[in-house]
């Protein structure tokens, strides 16, 4: 492997694409990414590699983010990866249901670059 | 049914009193003979007292003999009358009384007086055997008379009370009959008034205990000819009024449900279709504020908070369309323009945004002239395109073709997504409809297509769609250029 792998890899699973352009503008050349447009499409991810962290939507064609993230939770090798669940609703209910499915952080849209940026890098720095 | 139960009961109480008058007849009859009886045994002593008084003055002339003669012959008429009296209501019974009175009368006058006058003078003479067998003759028929007229009238009255009997034994009888009959008939006539009467209005009954439980498909018998059929009439065109009202309340409140839902899917649709590209656009402000970024990344983050904020005004333009459409103010500025050249230039609006579909193009070599607000049917095709886009999976097909057809100026757009289920047809041009887009995570506000019908109909033209091998085709029929579309307020 290459020293490129040294840098972290990072999942985004969003079906816009400005937002995952966003995250990556917002996270920095600090990590590398692999993108998925929805659940199926991360599941296909994970199956290919092991992210060090995952930037989940919530609102995502077909599965939702938030049963995307239950199934996870429930496979031993991959329940220990941090998520971030970003979501469009920014509402307590769906904090609830996030944080309720087994994600490290809960993030509302519009979301400030830092909060991100620093929530990421404290949940794979732990 | 009642005629006949009447005239049974008439019948029967005429019988009885056909009997009863009958009977009283008889009594009458009776009694009169009985009374003809008497009066004929009375005078037939007075008879016997005439003979035996005449017999006395013929044995020894007496002053005594002679007054019991004179009294004899007065003492008879009484009796006689009374005969007379008691057959005065039957003819020949009175003529053979009037003819006995009359015998009497000529015994005394022609033979007894005679007798007593001889007597007097030579009592010898009316010894002699010829006088006294001829006084014995003529008694002999008064008593043979009398005793006749007694004997007939007990005879009559016998006959007639025997005719009584027999009337009276029928009556009775059939009195018998009839009380036997009477009750039958009560039952019958009340089980056939119940047929006319209680059944149908047991039904009614039952029927509006089933309307007032909600049942309003229950039907009474309208073709009877009776009240019955009138009130069957009136009372199936309220059930059927009922029914009509309850179905137009169920589909209004179904639609209004509908409409709720629809609503409130798009609330949802909104805040969702607002906070992305909005968060696209702070995400990426702050990041050029925030950041000292390279140029190229500046001018590409840039072009995203362009293209996001375009995104959000074609969002809030498509709100205000639809308000302007469902309050009908809707003005068209139309020119006359190629439509070859709009749908190119929508096609390649379409490119520079998605790059996970394959457009392919099917326009004429030839000019295809339209004379219609140029910016509106732009955003008709955008809609058509950005629905092809968004409904086929990545990597399909699109075909943008133009074409003359059948007088008309025709645009067509061919996807490969999975179609339009059938339950949807009929309702995806209506505002904020999205059959399973919202659960599929397929963003839009389900005005598209309705904004586009709005649009496509003001120009006189017709918008549709056609299942297609592997997908579906949405087309616009536009009346061709050298035609004028009228503008309007739709």
């Amino acid at each position: 492997m290459a020293a490129s792998t040294l840098r972290p890899l990072i999942l985004i699973c969003d079906d816009e694409l400005p937002l995952r352009e966003l995250i990556k503008a917002v996270l920095g050349d600090g990590y590398r990414y692999v993108e998925a447009e929805d659940a199926q499409q991360a599941e296909a991810a994970l199956a290919a590699q092991t992210p060090e962290a995952i930037v989940l939507d919530v609102m995502l064609p077909g599965k939702s983010g938030i049963e995307f993230l239950s199934e996870l939770r429930s496979q031993p090798v991959d329940e220990s990866i941090p998520v971030v669940v970003v979501s469009a609703w920014q509402s307590a209910e769906d904090e609830r249901a996030a944080l309720g499915a087994g994600a490290n952080a809960f993030i509302g849209k519009p979301f400030d670059p830092k909060d991100l940026a620093t929530v990421v890098e404290a949940l794979i720095a732990a | 049914m009642t005629a006949l139960g009447a005239a049974a009961i008439a019948a029967t109480l005429g019988l009885f009193f056909a009997a009863n008058t009958r009977l009283r007849a008889a009594n009458a009859d009776n009694a009169r003979a009985t009374a003809v009886s008497a009066a004929a045994f009375d005078l037939r002593a007075h008879v016997v007292e005439l003979s035996d008084a005449l017999h006395g003055v013929i044995a020894e002339v007496t002053p005594n003999s002679i007054a019991r003669w004179h009294a004899a012959e007065q003492s008879w008429r009484t009796p006689a009358l009374q005969l007379e009296k008691a057959a005065a209501d039957n003819v020949l019974e009175q003529r053979r009384a009037q003819s006995l009175y009359d015998e009497i009368e000529s015994y005394i006058t022609d033979y007894g007086d005679l007798i007593v006058s001889i007597a007097r003078f030579s009592p010898s003479a009316v010894r002699s055997s010829d006088a006294a067998e001829e006084g014995t003759i003529r008694l002999d028929q008064i008593a043979s008379d009398t005793d006749a007229v007694a004997r007939t009238a007990a005879v009559d009255a016998a006959d007639r009370t025997d005719a009584a009997s027999r009337l009276a034994h029928r009556a009775s009888v059939a009195g018998t009959v009839a009380l036997i009959l009477t009750p039958v008939l009560l039952i019958l006539l009340g089980l056939w008034l119940a047929r006319l009467v209680a059944a149908p209005l047991r039904r009614t009954v039952d029927a509006a205990t089933s309307v007032a439980a909600g049942d309003f498909d229950v039907r009474l018998d309208e073709h009877r000819r009776d009240e019955f059929g009138v009130l069957g009439r009136a009372f199936n065109a309220m059930t059927r009024s009922l029914s009509a009202s309850r179905r137009e309340l169920i589909e209004r409140a179904d639609s209004l449900e509908q409409s709720e839902r629809h609503k409130s899917e798009l609330i949802s649709m909104v805040s969702h279709e607002v906070r992305t590209p909005l968060a696209s656009v702070l995400g990426f402000t702050r990041l050029l504020l925030e950041r000292n970024l390279p140029e190229r990344d500046r001018r590409r983050y840039l072009k995203i908070i362009d293209a996001e904020a375009t995104r959000l005004a074609t969002l809030v333009s498509d709100f205000l369309d639809a308000r302007l459409i469902e309050e009908g103010h809707f003005a068209l500025r139309p020119e006359l323009f190629d439509l070859r050249s709009l749908v190119l230039e929508q096609a390649e609006l379409t490119l520079a945004h998605d790059e996970s579909h394959e457009l392919e193009l099917n326009v004429p070599e030839t000019p295809l002239e339209v004379e219609a607000d140029r910016s509106r049917l732009a955003q008709v095709v955008g809609n058509i395109l950005s629905n092809a886009v968004k409904y086929s999976p990545a990597g399909g097909r699109i075909t943008v073709g133009a074409a003359e057809a059948a007088g008309s100026a025709r645009v067509w757009v061919d996807d490969e997504g999975t179609g339009i289920a059938p339950e949807h047809r009929e309702q995806i041009f209506q505002p904020f409809y999205r059959g399973d887009a919202a659960a599929a995570g397929i963003p839009g506000t389900g005005l598209g297509l309705a904004v586009s019908r709005r649009i496509v109909e003001a120009h006189n033209g017709r918008i549709g769609f056609d299942p297609i091998d592997g997908g579906t085709r949405f087309w616009i029929d536009l009346p061709l250029g050298e035609q004028t579309p009228e503008p309007q307020a739709a």
